[in-house]
């Protein structure tokens, strides 16, 4: 089909909850008390590594209407929140409530009452009394200090990828670059803090309501602790204030469908900002060194990698996040051997999990500001070494992952540097003695799914075209404000010939939508979008042919009309007529398990100036180029990148969460942690590059993650340039600025 | 603040608390209230007048996702107490609709794509509202800095800067 005669793909489709939103209709979790419900608060540990020696509620639990359960009422099991399918075999170390405090803001009790006032009011009166123990807080010494902090005798959780002949290619090489980086704990700031409802049923279903993005691992974590069959736990999605990744692996959940089993009450947790940041995840910090072995010509021999990730208190999907860091390492430039150890240290911080771009962002950031650096000090030009060393499309991704697809990284790199002037501004400007002013850019890789990982994926949906024509896409999406729901729309729209706003589609609920595994790993749009395209195609082939039985004369489907005998027939009387008369209604049901899992790409430049005086850095220009294979809604891929921007530039100049030496968290709200706001943020340019990608529907592939992917090392870089100076140590705040500023006259 | 409103106002006292009773409009109607001295604006608005359009997202002043008008200015409710309303003129954005209609800068919103999870969308309204009625045709950087207190994670402003400049000529074209 030409592109230009699309009716849906491409086009700004004005999303289908933006009037509810712009109204403050649009209820989340907690504008909604649930009636008779429990508001329950949680008792957080004000210590980073303390056992309980005693706790007494005897003078809150005799408020009327409160009830308390504390880590002495609750199941052993223990779980691994990373964990989304039975048998993943995620390490588990983390229960519902603790008696060993692992971090500041680690769950001892559950404190509710019939108002959220008078649950904190009851859980101020709870005594507890500490034992204190000395806080992890060390990458370094952590795994020494692991007996801590754990009592499972893990001192660290070790990972390892290798291909090619690494020792050769290191004795080949003409040069040896090494760097070592660090990537900084940054909160989600989704502006939704964490919440959930629990709520007994009738047939012993327990039905939680919660903004996540796995439903189905969300039911698989309560079972597993909860020891109830899967078919009686009903988890609905409910609507997301943002979520970045925050809220993919289970905080809460399992703790509310505890306690109102156990009480047989509906349970609703609420958090405050300082409660979500303390309490819930966090990006995983990653340290490290990266050394490329080059040849004389500037092409890569190979790389060697040895990073510690800081999975924070417990280990959560810390593991898999490292070992999705090694493979992303390979699908990027061709290296021809490849060396990647990491290792997993747990440290009494709070917690780490998914954070959009799932190491993506980590492992980006440290090779594109080693790859400048390395440019710098060989004399290399950095964007002719990339060009040389870049993947170009249908490469073999040499780790064993799935082929690289219709890569068009080159193109990002080659039209970006001629849009932004990469030539014409290489040289640092410096004005009035003080500003310094250096372009910047990095490129970066994403995925698009699980295929060919250890991982299953598929999505499995049904759409039902109603007697009046329009239609109800069945299907396990999780709407986290991106758009999803809507671009599933224009794709079913765009098959079926229905007009857009008369389909609707649906978000997952267990008990009603089928399999899907959940919004993660960047496959929404090319696994479940080309799902919605295949059922779409299904639903209309079983119409056609309904209509041809009906009719018996032979039916067509084009140009989004059924047509008979050259005359068009109207699709919701034709639904109508098969249903009377031939007791069939129309829904198609399809199961996509997709076979390729191909590789989405960007390049961003940044143009920055820095006050050498105070170390404040300000953007002027950026660019982002992305390889998006096509767009779906082009005003929704924007607002992904734009956000992705945002959250990148936050992770290179002033996101972190610090702790001091007796794991004291120094940022509890956005007082003291610092989100870019208007003022900060550029106004960028956007090039999307859309050459359609095999597999995605209409060639579509992912954007919402690897949009924040290359922001920091791109940032980065430029400081790098304008001042002269090799920072890798992020965040670079005005601090580090201007003491590198001070190193440097010496 | 209208002077001394408190002064003659009617104290109630219940175990200890301190009830005082304010009346304040809140989106044109009137409305009564017995709020204690550390009650917060938000929990008024939330919890007692049902308008849970007003987000909660730090409730420390710093992220905008609470902010009403108060007399016209912007406020982050979430550090404003609520007795200090009494004789005030509170918006939220439920107030903006006139006659079914959506305000000028909800429906840019829409038309911008201005909106993602939209959590933050009615304080981010309720700062662009602010603004425009003092500045009706405001430059872009004048929107930055009028919305700096507002965070959205989602959209990194482009084009909530998009549709309050689109609001702007919208209500410039309506002067013309
Ligand atoms: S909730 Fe009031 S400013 Fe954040
Ligand atoms: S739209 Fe999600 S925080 Fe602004």
């Amino acid at each position: 089909m030409d592109k230009r005669s699309y009716n849906y793909i491409g086009k700004n489709i004005i999303r289908c909850d933006a009037a509810d939103k712009v109204q403050g209709r649009f209820l989340y979790l907690s504008d909604e008390p649930f009636p008779n419900a429990l508001v329950g608060v949680i008792l957080m540990s004000p210590h980073a590594n303390a056992t309980v020696r005693s706790i007494d509620v005897s003078e809150a639990i005799g408020i009327e209407g409160v009830e308390i359960l504390t880590y002495l009422d609750i199941p052993s099991v223990k779980y691994n929140s990373g964990e989304w399918f039975p048998g993943q075999e995620d390490f588990p170390d983390e229960t519902i409530l603790t008696g060993h405090a692992r971090h500041v803001g680690d769950r001892i009790a559950l404190v509710m009452a019939e108002t959220e006032e008078k649950a904190r009011k009851a859980r101020d009166l709870v005594r507890v009394e500490y034992e204190i123990m000395p806080a992890v807080t060390v990458l370094e010494t952590a795994a020494d200090m692991a007996g801590t902090l754990h009592e499972d005798g893990e001192k660290s959780f070790e990972g390892s990828l290798c291909y090619g002949d690494i020792d050769q290619a290191f004795s080949a090489a003409a040069y040896i670059e090494s760097d070592t980086i660090a990537t900084p704990k940054v909160h989600h700031a989704a502006m939704e803090t964490h919440s959930v409802l629990a709520i007994p049923r009738p047939g012993n279903v327990i039905e939680v309501r919660t903004p996540c993005q796995i439903t189905f691992g969300v039911q698989h974590s309560i079972a597993q602790v909860l020891k109830i069959p899967l078919s009686k736990i009903r988890v609905i999605k409910a609507n997301m204030g943002g979520t970045f990744g925050g809220k993919q692996e289970v905080v809460f959940e399992v703790l509310c469908a505890w306690a109102a089993n156990k009480l047989k009450r509906p349970v609703f947790i609420n958090t405050t900002r300082e409660e979500t940041i303390l309490s819930t995840r966090t990006r995983a910090a990653v340290k490290g060194k990266v050394e490329t072995a080059v040849d004389a010509e500037g092409l890569i021999l190979g790389r060697r990698f040895e990073l510690t990730v800081d999975a924070g208190a417990y280990l959560t999907g810390t593991k898999k996040l490292m070992i999705a860091m090694g493979k992303k390492a390979s699908r990027l430039y061709r290296i021809p051997a490849l060396s990647y150890t990491g290792s997993v240290v747990r440290t009494s911080t709070t917690p780490a999990g998914a954070c959009r771009g799932y190491g993506s962002p980590q492992i980006h950031t440290i090779t594109e500001i080693h790859t400048d650096l390395m440019c710098r000090r060989l004399g290399f030009d950095p964007v002719g070494f990339r060009l040389k060393n870049l993947l170009k499309e249908f490469e073999e991704d040499l780790s064993g992952g799935a082929n690289i697809g219709k890569a068009r990284v080159i193109e990002c790199l080659k039209r970006g540097a001629e849009s932004f002037g990469w030539e014409e501004n290489i040289t640092p400007k410096v004005s009035r003695g003080r500003f310094f002013t250096g372009i910047g850019f990095a490129c970066c890789t994403h995925g698009n799914g699980y295929y060919k990982t250890k991982y299953h994926d598929f999505s499995n949906m049904s759409l039902k075209i109603l007697e009046d024509g329009s239609a109800i896409l069945r299907a396990s999406i999780h709407e986290l404000g991106s758009g999803a729901t809507t671009a599933l729309a224009q794709i079913v729209g765009e098959v079926t010939g229905i007009d857009v706003s008369k389909i609707t589609v649906t978000e997952t609920d267990t008990q009603f939508t089928s399999y899907d595994s959940g919004c993660q790993a960047s496959r929404v749009i090319y696994v479940c979008g080309e799902c919605a395209r295949l059922v779409s195609e299904a639903a209309v082939k079983m119409l056609t042919q309904e209509a041809s039985k009906l009719l018996d004369k032979p039916v067509r489907f084009s140009q989004g009309s059924l047509v008979c005998e050259g005359k068009r027939l109207e699709i919701g009387g034709t639904v109508r007529e098969i249903m009377k008369k031939r007791r069939v209604s129309i829904e198609a049901n399809f199961e996509h398990r997709p076979e390729m899992n191909p590789a989405s790409f960007g390049v961003h430049f940044a143009e920055v100036t820095v006050d050498k005086l105070t170390g404040l850095v300000k953007i002027n220009r950026y660019l982002a180029v992305h390889d998006i294979g096509q767009a779906i809604n082009e005003s929704f891929v924007r607002g992904q990148i734009y956000g992705g921007i945002q959250m990148g530039i936050g992770m290179a100049l002033c996101e972190e969460l610090p702790y001091d030496s007796n794991g004291m968290p120094k940022a509890r709200n956005f007082d003291k942690y610092h989100l870019i706001n208007a003022p900060d943020m550029p106004d960028s340019e956007i090039i999307l590059i859309e050459d359609g990608e095999p597999g995605g529907p209409f060639g579509a592939k992912s954007i919402g993650e690897i949009s924040t992917v290359p922001v920091s090392a791109a940032i980065v870089n430029a400081v790098n340039r304008a001042l002269g100076s090799s920072l890798t140590d992020l965040p670079l705040t005005p601090a580090k600025i201007v003491e590198a500023v001070a190193d440097l006259k010496k | 603040m209208n002077e001394g409103s408190n002064g003659n106002k009617e104290l109630t006292m219940i175990v200890g608390v301190i009830f005082l009773k304010i009346e304040l409009k809140v989106n044109g109607k009137l409305r009564r209230a017995e709020v204690e001295a550390s009650e917060r604006l938000i929990d008024l608005l939330r919890q007692k007048l049902g308008l849970v359009s007003v987000k909660e997202g730090c409730g420390a002043g710093e992220c905008g996702a609470c902010t009403v008008l108060m007399d016209g200015e912007a406020v982050c409710s979430c550090v404003v107490p609520a007795f200090q309303t009494d004789g005030h003129d509170i918006l939220t954005v439920d107030g903006l609709e006139e006659n079914g209609e959506l305000d000028v800068i909800q429906q840019s919103f829409i038309d911008c794509d201005a909106v993602q999870c939209g959590f933050c969308t009615p304080g981010m309204i309720m700062s662009a509202k602010a603004l425009l009625i003092k500045n009706p045709s405001p430059s872009r950087e004048e929107i930055r800095t009028a919305l700096a207190g507002n965070i959205c994670r989602c959209t990194g402003y482009t084009q909530i800067i998009n549709a309050v400049e689109t609001a702007a000529e919208r209500i410039g074209e309506c002067r013309r």
